[in-house]
Order: C-alpha cells, then sequence, then structure tokens
C-alpha cells in the first residue's frame, strides 16, 4: 500500500527535544488527551497521525500553550522544552511561543500586507537591525516557505488577496521568519495542490536540519514521506510510537495497522 | 412501494422537462414573490412615513429661517436728538419721529393709509427704544440717513408666513384688522420685506414675550460642549472596558454578572440617569447646576452601555484565526488586541460611538432634570472653560422649552429647530460613514 520510499532515519544521535509525561487535557469534561507521554526528537520531524477528533490538533496545542487561550482548556501532567517544564509558573507563554512556532490548520494571514505578515514576527522580537536586515529576513522566509517567487513583485499586496494555498506557505513563511527551535504544523498542506505540497514538504525535509519539525497529517504518504518519528493517537490515546518505517511497515498494534491501512478512522 | 419497485425492476425516477415549470417550483417561485411584495410594501410604507415626516418637518420648520423685517431709512438730526433727550418720556419721543418721518415717506411714495402710534407699536413694537438705544450709542451717526432693518413682530411675521389670516385674525391689542391693510400696503412699497434670520442660528433664547428674538446657536454651543465630554469619557473608557472585557478577562460568574448589568443599563431609562446626575453630581459633588460639563457626565453614563456593547460585538466578530495567528508567533495578549485585533473592530466601534453620541445628542429628559433648561441659554460661554461650566441649555432642550410656550411662533421656532438638531445629527451619520469607509479600505 505504501510504495513511498522510507526514510533512512538515524533517531540514536538525536536530542530530546521535547519530553511529555502523563499529559491530559480536558475540554470541561471532555477528556481530550489521555495519559499521553513521549519524548519528541530534535532534528527531527514527527508525524502525528489519527483518526479526525482523536486529539492531535489538541496535544500539538499543548506544545506551545496555545490551549491557554481556551478558557475551558485543562492541561494536566508534565511537557518541558530542553529540560525546562513549560507549564511552570515563571514561563511567559510569549516567550514559549517565539521558540516553538506554530502554522494553523486553516491558513490565517493578518489581513495586511504579504511583507508584514512576514516581518511582524521579526519585528516583536527585535530580530532586524535595520530596514535592511528587515527585507533580507522577509525574503528568506518567503524562499523558504517555497512562495517568493509567486510574491516578490506583489510585498505589499494584501495577504489574505492569495489564493488559499499561497495563504498557507505564507504562513509557513511567517512561522519560520521568527526563527524558531521548534515548529509545529497542523495539517499544513490540507489546503494545498499536490506541486506546492510538494514544495512544502521539501521545505519540512530542509528544516529538520535546523528544527524539531511536529506536523499532524491525514495523509499517510505525507507521513511516511516527511516524518522519521510517528505518533498514533486514537480517541485521546497516544496508541503506538516509533520510527516511522517501524510504524507503517510493521505497526505493534492493531489499531494502528487498521487505520493505516484505511480500516477505521 | 410503486408496482415497478415491487417487481424489483427498479424504474429510476425521471423528472418532468425543465422547460416546463411543475408544480411544486410554481408554487414555490409564487411564494417567492409573495414575499419580496411583503418587503417592498414594508419598505414603501417606510418611505411614505419618511416622507411626511420630512414635509411636515420642513414645511413647519422653515418659517423660522426666515424673518420679516421693516427696512426704513431714518435720519436724525442733532437738534431732534438733544430735544428728545431732554423729555421726560425719551423713547416716545424717538417714536413720535420715527412715524412723522415714516408718514412723509409713505406719502413721497404715494401710499395712501392711515397708521398711528398704537398701529406702529403692534407692528414693529417699542421702535423708540430701539432707536434710542443705536444713536445714544453712535453720536456720529446723527444728521446722516441710516437704514434700519426693524424686526417685525411675531403676528406680522405669521401673517406672512400665513400662520395668521385676515379671515381667521380675532382682533385684540396684539393685532387689528387695519393693521393688516397697513403691512399690505407696506409690502407693495417695499418697506417690509422678508429676510433671513440670522439670529434664529446665532442667537439665544429670549423671552416668553420676544420670539423674533429666539435663536439656537447659544444651546448648540452647549450641545457641542456635552458632546465633547461624552466624547473623551465614553469612548476611551467604553473601548478599554469593551477591550478588557472581550480579550482579557476571564469567563466566570463574576465577569458575567457585569455583563448581565451592561445590557441592563442599556435599557434604563434615560431619566433615571438624569436624577442620577441631580444628586451625585449636582446636590453630592457640588458641581455647577444647568452646566454642559454635568449634562456630559449624565450622557457618558446613558452612552457608554452602548459604547460598550457595540465595541464587544465588533471585537467579536474579528476572527479568533487572527488572534491565533498572532499568538502563533509570539506576540502578547496585548500586541495582538493592539496590532491586529482593534484595527479590524474599528469600524465598528467608531459605528457604535457614533451612534451612541447621536443618542445622546438627542437626548432631552435627563438635561432637565439638571436644570439645562431652555431659558438658561442666555449668552455665549467665555472661552473654552466657561463652556463646560456656564449654566447653557442644549438642542433638544431648547426645542422643548420653545414647544412648551403658549406663542405659536415659537412652536415654529421649536421645529426650525428641530431642522438644525437633524442636520446636526445627518452630519454626524455622514461622519460615521465616511471613518467606515477610510477603516474599511485597509482591506
Ligand atoms: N475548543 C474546544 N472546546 C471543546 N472541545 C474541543 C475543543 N477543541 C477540541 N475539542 C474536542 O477535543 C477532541 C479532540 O479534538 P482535536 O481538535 O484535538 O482533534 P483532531 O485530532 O485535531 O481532529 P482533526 O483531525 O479533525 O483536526 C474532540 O473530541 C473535540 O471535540
Ligand atoms: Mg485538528
Amino acid at each position: 500500500m505504501y510504495d513511498a520510499p522510507l526514510r533512512k532515519t538515524d533517531v540514536e544521535t538525536k536530542n530530546t527535544k521535547i519530553v511529555a509525561q502523563d499529559v491530559n487535557v480536558y475540554y470541561g469534561d471532555t477528556h481530550a488527551i489521555k495519559d499521553v507521554s513521549v519524548d519528541l526528537l530534535d532534528k527531527t520531524v514527527t508525524a502525528f497521525i489519527g483518526p479526525s477528533g482523536c486529539g492531535k490538533s489538541t496535544f500539538l496545542r499543548c506544545l506551545n500553550r496555545m490551549n491557554d487561550t481556551i478558557d475551558i482548556c485543562r492541561v494536566e501532567g508534565k511537557i518541558s522544552l530542553d529540560g525546562e517544564d513549560i507549564y511552570d509558573k515563571r514561563v511567559d507563554p510569549v516567550q514559549l511561543r517565539a521558540k516553538v512556532g506554530m502554522v494553523f490548520q486553516k491558513p490565517n494571514p493578518f489581513p495586511k500586507s504579504i511583507y508584514d505578515n512576514v516581518a511582524y514576527g521579526p519585528k516583536i522580537h527585535g530580530l532586524a537591525k535595520n530596514k535592511a536586515d528587515l527585507d533580507d529576513i522577509v525574503e528568506k522566509a518567503l524562499r523558504r516557505g517555497a512562495i517568493w517567487d509567486e510574491v516578490k513583485d506583489r510585498l505589499h499586496a494584501p495577504g489574505t488577496g492569495l489564493s488559499g494555498g499561497q495563504q498557507q506557505r505564507l504562513c509557513i513563511a511567517r512561522a519560520v521568519a521568527t526563527e524558531p527551535e521548534v515548529l509545529l504544523m497542523d495539517e499544513p498542506c490540507s489546503a494545498l495542490d499536490p506541486i506546492a505540497t510538494g514544495q512544502v514538504e521539501e521545505l519540512i525535509d530542509e528544516l529538520r536540519g535546523q528544527y524539531s519539525v511536529i506536523i499532524v497529517t491525514h495523509s499517510m504518504q505525507q507521513a511516511a514521506r516527511v516524518s522519521q518519528k510517528t505518533a498514533f493517537f486514537h480517541l485521546g490515546n497516544l496508541v503506538e510510537y516509533g520510527d516511522t518505517s517501524q510504524i507503517f511497515t510493521n505497526p505493534e498494534d492493531s489499531r494502528t495497522e487498521s487505520y493505516i491501512t484505511g480500516r477505521i478512522g | 412501494m410503486t408496482d415497478a419497485s415491487l417487481n424489483g425492476a427498479e424504474e429510476p425516477r425521471r423528472r418532468g422537462s425543465i422547460h416546463e415549470i411543475d408544480a411544486r417550483t410554481r408554487k414555490r417561485n409564487a411564494r417567492e414573490a409573495r414575499f419580496k411584495g411583503y418587503g417592498i410594501g414594508a419598505i414603501l410604507v417606510g418611505l411614505f412615513f419618511l416622507v411626511v415626516l420630512a414635509v411636515s418637518i420642513v414645511s413647519s420648520g422653515l418659517p423660522a429661517f426666515t424673518k420679516t423685517v421693516v427696512k426704513v431709512e431714518f435720519t436724525m438730526s442733532q437738534e431732534q436728538y438733544d430735544e428728545a433727550e431732554s423729555t421726560l418720556f425719551k423713547t416716545a419721543a424717538y417714536s413720535d419721529i420715527f412715524i412723522a418721518q415714516l408718514r412723509d415717506t409713505m406719502e413721497e411714495e404715494g401710499v395712501e393709509v392711515a397708521f398711528d402710534e398704537g398701529s406702529i407699536e403692534r407692528l414693529l413694537g417699542k421702535v423708540g427704544g430701539t432707536l434710542r438705544e443705536f444713536y445714544t450709542a453712535n453720536e456720529d451717526q446723527l444728521g446722516q440717513p441710516v437704514t434700519f432693518q426693524l424686526p417685525a413682530s411675531s403676528r406680522v411675521d405669521g401673517y406672512f408666513n400665513g400662520r395668521v389670516t385676515r379671515e381667521g385674525l380675532t382682533e385684540s391689542r396684539f393685532l387689528e384688522l387695519t393693521d393688516l391693510d397697513l403691512v399690505d400696503a407696506l409690502a407693495d412699497a417695499g418697506v417690509i420685506t422678508q429676510a433671513f434670520n440670522w439670529t434664529f442660528l446665532t442667537g439665544s433664547d429670549s423671552g416668553v414675550d420676544n420670539p423674533g428674538g429666539a435663536g439656537i446657536g447659544v444651546s448648540v454651543v452647549g450641545s457641542f460642549f456635552m458632546m465633547l465630554v461624552v466624547l473623551v469619557l465614553a469612548l476611551p473608557i467604553g473601548v478599554a472596558a469593551s477591550i478588557y472585557l472581550e480579550e482579557f478577562a476571564p469567563q466566570n460568574k463574576f465577569t458575567d454578572l457585569i455583563e448581565v448589568n451592561i445590557s441592563n443599563l442599556a435599557a434604563v431609562p434615560s431619566i433615571v440617569f438624569g436624577i442620577l446626575g441631580l444628586a451625585v453630581f449636582i446636590q453630592f459633588m457640588h458641581l455647577p447646576q444647568s452646566a454642559p460639563l454635568v449634562g456630559g457626565l449624565v450622557l457618558t453614563l446613558m452612552t457608554l452601555p452602548t459604547i460598550i456593547i457595540s465595541t464587544r460585538a465588533s471585537l467579536k466578530s474579528v476572527p479568533p484565526s487572527i488572534r491565533d495567528a498572532a499568538l502563533g508567533v509570539g506576540a502578547s495578549k496585548m500586541q495582538s488586541v493592539f496590532h491586529h485585533v482593534l484595527p479590524l473592530a474599528m469600524p465598528g466601534i467608531l459605528t457604535g460611538t457614533i451612534i451612541g453620541l447621536a443618542q445622546a445628542l438627542g437626548e432631552t429628559a435627563p438635561l432637565l432634570l439638571i436644570g439645562m433648561v431652555g431659558f438658561v441659554a442666555r449668552d455665549y460661554p467665555d472661552g473654552f472653560v466657561g463652556g463646560f461650566t456656564e449654566a447653557n441649555s442644549a438642542m433638544p432642550a431648547q426645542i422643548y422649552t420653545w414647544a412648551a410656550r403658549a406663542d405659536a411662533s415659537f412652536y415654529e421656532k421649536a421645529w426650525g429647530g428641530i431642522i438644525v438638531l437633524l442636520v446636526f445629527l445627518l452630519l454626524m451619520n455622514v461622519i460615521a460613514i465616511l471613518l467606515r469607509r477610510k477603516f474599511e479600505r485597509r482591506w
């Protein structure tokens, strides 16, 4: 079923970037994430797969504390980034999110110019010393988002005037412009055509050199193509976590097997 | 169910030709057409009432903007002046000189009509007083012809506006039938004419017996200073409160309580705010009575809920994904609100604010309670601070005061005042629309 070539992985040499221990998430009375413990590696692409509503986005949003913005959401357990607890009282989520960037499921560019969309993060974090510097950062980010050629002549046109796929790549460019250490991507390619998807996947592969990338996807092929590690979620549980090649060729759990062969989900 | 299906031979159901409208579709279309008809009918009814309203306001109010003046050239010599000043009833002496000259003028013009002191007084009021006031202040004008524009009495004014007719005239000490002959003759001679009534736009309230001198200008100034207070207080307080409630405050019993109370406040009758203002601002805090400052404070209380509710609604309408996007790149809550949410909510906030202001501008009841009644608007305030603290009225209160007076020409002024008020409201709405355009253009 999966004839996409699986990447050879050299996981052993990588450091752990994020450690989650016994994480439980509740939305009011809904128990959305149940006792999830997982070690996410640096310089690695990790794919979260699982049927709709199983809690992939929820868990992803725990990693940069985006769930703080949902009043009814309660997170229990411990998640640490480079050994530091991110739910510690001393942590300012703003500082955390500068380190852990995010690309959302639905493209959400600011209703500002393309340039301003990308420049916003570097500006508020003081990453650019001057205008020329900022121009450089913006161009680099747009190139990495695989959208530079399409927008270089209209940097001051509204970002919301782009097509859905272009908007998503703009959002990716916006996320990488702030130089995060971890990049969380929630179904970044669900609005993209195969060509743009290919470009984004290439980008993800490139980002792997420096960052820890965590990607939620519904496409088994995509998970197989871009990730080295895969986590399978089902009804809020982390059912199986391991090397992508292992999960796709020889899953331990029957639920994983059913899902990736298309029998559940 | 059909024979065909019972027999198992599934015949796919065919619909008729799409060139023939079937009964169902026809019925549906008819229903739609009827609904459109109701809509158009409703709009027409609305338009009809609007037109009736506009026509009646304009036709009743326009006379307030014109006045009837008697335009006469008058010369007073130094001797006449000295003589008049030495008599006991000085103004009567002036009147006599005036009447004598008028009679001469009329004779020259070939107008034959009889008039006496009484009829001139009924037409022009106490002319002698006006003349004496002028010459004692401008002695250098003695011996030279001076053209006077003397305002005619309100009844003569009414005769020109059609409010007073020969047939309907009940003779009184204010106007007799023979006076109308004089008026007609003077009009024929071009002595009596209509002029634009600047006094109405620039003047202040006059006494009960002087409708001709009444103007709305001073109370416009009063309204202006009140609106300034409301804008300066209600906009920042309202927007800050809404941003806090909508973006920062946790959702709990306490904030729910605040929310319910704000909605309730919006429904509190304005007179309640008026009596509150009387008790708190005037009796307790001893702020000056009838001052636009106090009026502004009361109206601020009244406008705040409106501004808060509309601001919260426009903040709510900003898609949450924008906030997520800002937080996702590491913006703080405050940055996300001020850089991204607020600019998008701006058109709504401005519209709400201006609607609130417009409501406040038209509010009468609370002003009456704090003493901003029409007749206190006598003089323009002294300077900027005086604008807030000196006793004044406001447009709607002034209109109310006029409408309550017995003299029919005050009633006319009330309608005129309503035109002025509506012009200001229209202006504010135009500003609201322009501002919204300006902010919406930023995609
Ligand atoms: N804001 C919220 N309030 C209440 N319940 C929520 C909220 N967000 C998610 N949930 C619930 O939490 C569970 C997990 O949702 P989540 O969005 O994490 O699923 P998902 O795996 O990302 O699904 P999908 O693949 O469709 O995006 C679901 O049952 C969902 O109903
Ligand atoms: Mg999701």
